[in-house]
């Protein structure tokens, strides 16, 4: 979440009026950062990794554990150490790993649920290979940091979602009472949401807009006992407290679908996004495209989100559920009703996979992009007179098809182009799978490239090992100049594939068959043999025979290794991303120590990958499906909830310490393997 | 005598050759592989040149031949052969130049780097091979590093590291591969080569120098033995990841970085060579048949060594270029 002005919020008919005000002033700010900043170049890679935490309270002797609402005062606790300013440093780093003292400290930010925290480093990384072996350090120290500024019974965790968030009964401390003014949930209290300002009403306006709750519905997971047709038993039809209560009982609860009701159901999850670099604007339009098909496949290897509102889901991931916990959008926008009021009807929520590819790479065929992508033509035309290219042009106008949601009034008096506020303000009430980010209004940092999708994982281990293997994809894809583009609509079916429970081990993908370009085509550095210039170019196929369905193993560790080359045609072999990383870092000088545990990481998502371990979201699965107290039900009570929380920061004590993962059990040796 | 100068190009974006197969890693494969697409890419490009030349003088009706687009294709001296079916002849995709047969041609118009040499870190490994007599090895290690510096277009490079024939650094586990190594290489040679090293150092064409494959012993020795210290030690790790703790410690000792490394120190055997120049499928077409006698060069070949060059810009970590040359021989018979 971005730094959180304070003012006043206008609530949304008001809000409503200011749309085009903001929009206007938005693209102005826009032209004025791309102008100063389309030269810049040669900008260092240098990234940065988020983790997002859950708070829980949990003790051996409480029968039950609940999200800890304490978000503020932690916040405060940390903002008080003096320990933690930037002057002194950081404190060494825990499980006897190499001190960061040095380097600033973690930094810690509030997130939109109020049981949820997130951490940076407190200064990004760079490319040396050594360093990014200080990043598992870090996050450790950052689990460390924030753990000793709560309660003795509170603690940070790492699973995407509260598995009994939004159930029956208390599932919070303090606990309120649900349907307040600001969600009208019928399942969580306004104070589930960060009490700022901003967020209150960034829920409230999108109900509004949306002249309705938000319907997060679940496919439920159909077990033995599972009554089937199966009705939501949680959901009360006979409140009439709001208008928005009539919402199930006119449908928004249909059979075998977990029902959820509030943005806290979508953004209280917990993810693990990286943001990279660019040297320049071009780089980082290329990566932005680049990283697109991976984001699926990303979001299937990490999947770790099986429960919700305590049922056994169907899916394994949080996306789609985010998506619909935002979805602004009109019963008109959604096509339901013909157009009025509205401009345009949109498939998407404003939280969905990528809409449009950005760079002019000339490997990019008009086939790959989207004929139906909606874009506002005006705002196109402003940023074309503006000098801005028709490709880029066209990912703003499409990103400002939509409202800004929170508006303080205080902004609108004058245009600050000095500032990037207005841009910001729908730049980042757009979340897509991938960001491409502007430099900020002062130009003093480069144009980036943010990968979203990523589920977090359990342990810091993990999370560190997706992190590098991102840093080190984006390094094989500029050294080798690969080539992932796929017809955009086919990267949101494999978003949608990823969704499918273990979809990492039984579902197929769209994947690009060759990543490699005819020789000439990057203007690469060296001498060549001379080349005849009338030599004909390489003819162009079908877009529809670059690329074939593969499974995440074929994808990550390739064709031979997954064992299928021998089904596909000959000569079809995928040669699978980590070998290709193998392949990079034998071509760099990489220190014995650093390879290894490399080595290591590259390991983990290789065995992901490959089935050989599980995922976290079939190793929840596989809790609950084996607890004595699951009756085969779907149903996650408040008893295994408690001990799959306790079984996970039975595993977070352990890494901190540096203990390793032994002895936890034969399901624990499933998900980590025998890597600490 | 002639003198065999084979290169790659920049693979980086060069596809296949650089995938890796599980169980076929190792850097041999990349080169003989590179090579080979290089030499095939090089051959059909040059067959189109020839193929448009003959359309155009056929139409022109004027009848000259080895139009000026083909360069200065002397291979007449060289014996090699001209009409190969649907291949170029060597003639043209190859070039003599200061008593050195470049196979394939290379246009030096387009060498160099994309930036200013000062934002690449550029790695080179000299391998030398057994056939290199340590006499020749000052001037075989100078007239490699000249290759890649034209190649590069850079005054000096970073990193120069040497690879002597017969080590290794492999077994079961790297404590088995410490105590092999022991016993590998030869002392003498090694340090008489080093010196032609050091002097590359001093002349400030290679900014830093290093070793592959020491154990601890060997490197303990020949600590005691140079005036220029080695800046890095590369070994390979791929067998368990578990260095000897008394490498480590040495190392330390001596501000000797270790470097992990994947190549095959057996990079370049002269049957893998003749089968890549030869007659055969999938050979280049540069050497005689050795049966017949008949299509090309004939002689004993002996490969001498080979140079693995590699730039990577320093703050992104991107490789921008990467690539080999083989020099050999070709002795009378």
């Amino acid at each position: 979440m971005g730094l959180l002005a304070l003012g006043t919020a206008l609530d949304w008919p008001e809000a409503k009026t200011k749309a085009h005000h903001v929009r206007a002033w938005g693209i102005k700010q826009l032209l004025e950062i791309w102008n100063k900043a389309k030269v810049k170049e040669r900008d260092a890679m240098l990234w940065g990794d988020e983790v997002e935490y859950l708070v829980v309270t949990y003790s051996k002797d409480d029968p039950e554990v609940l999200l800890s609402l304490r978000q503020a005062d932690i916040l405060a606790a940390l903002a008080e150490d003096k320990s933690l300013s930037k002057e002194t440093g950081a404190p060494a780093s825990p499980g006897g790993t190499k001190p960061l003292k040095n380097d600033p400290p973690p930094v810690f930010h509030p997130e939109f649920g109020r049981f949820m925290l997130e951490a940076t480093p407190g200064k990004p990384w760079g490319i040396e290979f050594k360093e990014l072996l200080n990043v598992e350090a870090d996050m450790k120290l950052r689990r460390t940091i924030a753990k000793a500024h709560m309660l003795p019974n509170e603690f940070p965790i790492t699973l995407t979602t509260f598995p009994r968030l939004g159930s029956p009964g208390v599932f919070t401390e303090p606990s309120y009472p649900v349907s307040g003014s600001k969600l009208r949930s019928q399942f969580v209290p306004d104070e589930i949401a960060n009490p700022h300002i901003r967020f209150p009403t960034l829920a409230a306006n999108i109900r509004s807009r949306r002249g309705r709750k938000v319907q997060v519905n679940v496919p439920v997971y159909r077990d033995e006992a599972t009554p089937w047709p199966w009705k939501d038993p949680t959901v009360n039809y006979d409140l009439h407290q709001w208008p928005e209560d009539d919402d199930v009982r006119n449908g928004a609860a249909p059979d075998n679908f977990i029902h959820m009701d509030a943005m806290a159901f979508g953004m209280g999850s917990c993810c693990l996004q990286i943001t990279f670099q660019a040297k320049n604007i071009i780089e980082g339009r290329q990566m932005y495209d680049q990283l697109s098909p991976l984001g699926p496949i990303l979001l299937a290897l990490t999947a770790a989100t099986p429960v919700y509102k305590g049922f056994l889901a169907d899916t394994d991931v949080r996306w789609n559920q985010i998506s619909k916990a935002v979805d602004d959008r009109t019963p008109e926008e959604l096509g339901e009703k013909p157009l009025q009021n509205d401009r345009w009807r949109i498939p998407k929520s404003r939280y969905a996979s990528n809409s449009t590819y950005i760079s002019q790479d000339p490997r990019l065929r008009p086939e790959y992009l989207d004929p139906n992508l909606v874009i506002d033509n005006d705002i196109k035309q402003q940023l074309l007179d503006g000098g801005m290219d028709d490709r880029l042009a066209t990912h703003f106008a499409h990103l400002f098809i939509r409202d800004p949601i929170v508006i303080f009034n205080e902004d609108l008096q004058e245009l600050d182009l000095t500032k990037t506020d207005h841009f910001e303000n729908i730049q980042s009430t757009n979340w897509q799978h991938m960001r491409f980010k502007p430099p900020p209004a002062d130009n003093s940092i480069g144009w980036r490239v943010e990968f979203r999708p990523m589920e977090i994982q359990i342990t810091d281990f993990e999370n560190a090992a997706f992190a590098v293997f991102m840093v080190l994809i984006t390094r094989v894809i500029l050294s080798y100049n690969l080539n992932f583009y796929i017809p955009i609509t086919r990267v949101d079916e494999n978003m949608e594939t990823a969704h499918r429970r273990d979809a990492v081990l039984s579902e197929k993908f769209y994947f690009r068959r060759n990543l490699f370009s005819a020789k000439s085509s990057r203007g690469g550095s060296g001498s060549s043999t001379p080349r005849n210039s009338s030599r004909p170019p390489t003819p162009v196929g079908p877009v529809e025979d670059e690329y074939r369905l593969m499974t995440i193993n074929e994808i990550i560790n390739g064709s031979a290794y997954a064992g299928t080359d021998s089904s596909e045609a000959e000569g079809d072999d995928f040669p699978g991303l980590i070998p290709l990383v193998e392949s990079y870092l034998d071509s760099v000088n990489v220190d014995v120590t650093t390879r290894c545990q490399l080595a290591t990481y590259l390991d983990l998502i290789r065995k992901r990958a490959s089935g050989e371990l599980w995922t976290a979201a079939k190793w929840i699965r596989h809790f609950v499906q084996t607890h004595p107290d699951y009756h085969k039900d779907s149903v996650v009570s408040e008893a295994v909830t408690k001990d799959l929380v306790g079984k996970v920061i039975e595993i977070g004590e352990r890494e901190v310490k540096g203990e390793g993962f032994k002895g936890l059990g034969a399901e624990v040796e499933r998900l980590l393997g025998g890597f600490k | 005598m002639t003198k065999l100068i084979l290169s790659t190009g920049n693979i980086v974006s060069g596809g296949p050759s650089i995938i890796r197969k599980p169980g076929a890693y190792r850097s041999n494969l990349e080169l003989t592989n590179s090579l080979r697409s290089n030499f095939l890419a090089a051959q059909e490009d040059f067959a189109a040149i020839v193929a448009d030349d003959a359309a155009a003088h056929h139409a022109n009706g004027n009848g000259i031949e080895n139009g000026a687009s083909n360069g200065n294709g002397n291979g007449h001296s060289l014996h090699l052969n001209t009409q190969t079916s649907g291949r170029a002849p060597a003639s043209v995709w190859t070039a003599e130049e200061g008593g050195a047969l470049y196979v394939p041609r290379i246009d030096w118009s387009e060498a160099g780097l994309q930036e200013e040499p000062s934002q690449y870190s550029i790695t080179v490994k000299l391998f030398f091979l057994p056939a290199s007599p340590v006499s020749r090895r000052a001037h075989l290690a100078r007239e490699a590093l000249d290759l890649v510096r034209k190649e590069l277009n850079v005054p000096a490079i970073d990193l120069l590291i040497v690879s002597f024939p017969g080590m290794s650094f492999e077994g079961d586990c790297e404590w088995e591969a410490d105590k092999q190594n022991a016993s590998q290489g030869n002392d003498e040679e090694e340090i008489t080569t080093w010196a032609a090293i050091e002097d590359l150092h001093r002349a400030g064409v290679a900014k830093t120098i290093g070793l592959a494959e020491f154990g601890t012993e060997k490197l303990a020795k020949f600590l005691q033995r140079v005036q220029i210290r080695p800046a890095v030690n590369q070994i390979n790790i791929k067998n368990c990841c578990n260095v000897p703790p008394p490498l480590l410690k040495l190392a330390k000792e001596q501000g000797i970085e270790l470097l992990a490394h994947s190549d095959c120190v057996d990079i370049l055997p002269e049957g893998t060579l003749r089968e890549l120049l030869g007659q055969g499928l999938g050979g280049a077409g540069i050497l005689a048949d050795p049966e017949t006698g008949a299509g090309g060069l004939q002689g004993d070949l002996a490969p001498q060594w080979v140079v693995k060059y590699t730039a990577v810009v320093r703050d992104r970590g991107v490789i921008e270029n990467k690539g080999y040359f083989a020099g050999a021989e070709l002795n009378d018979i």
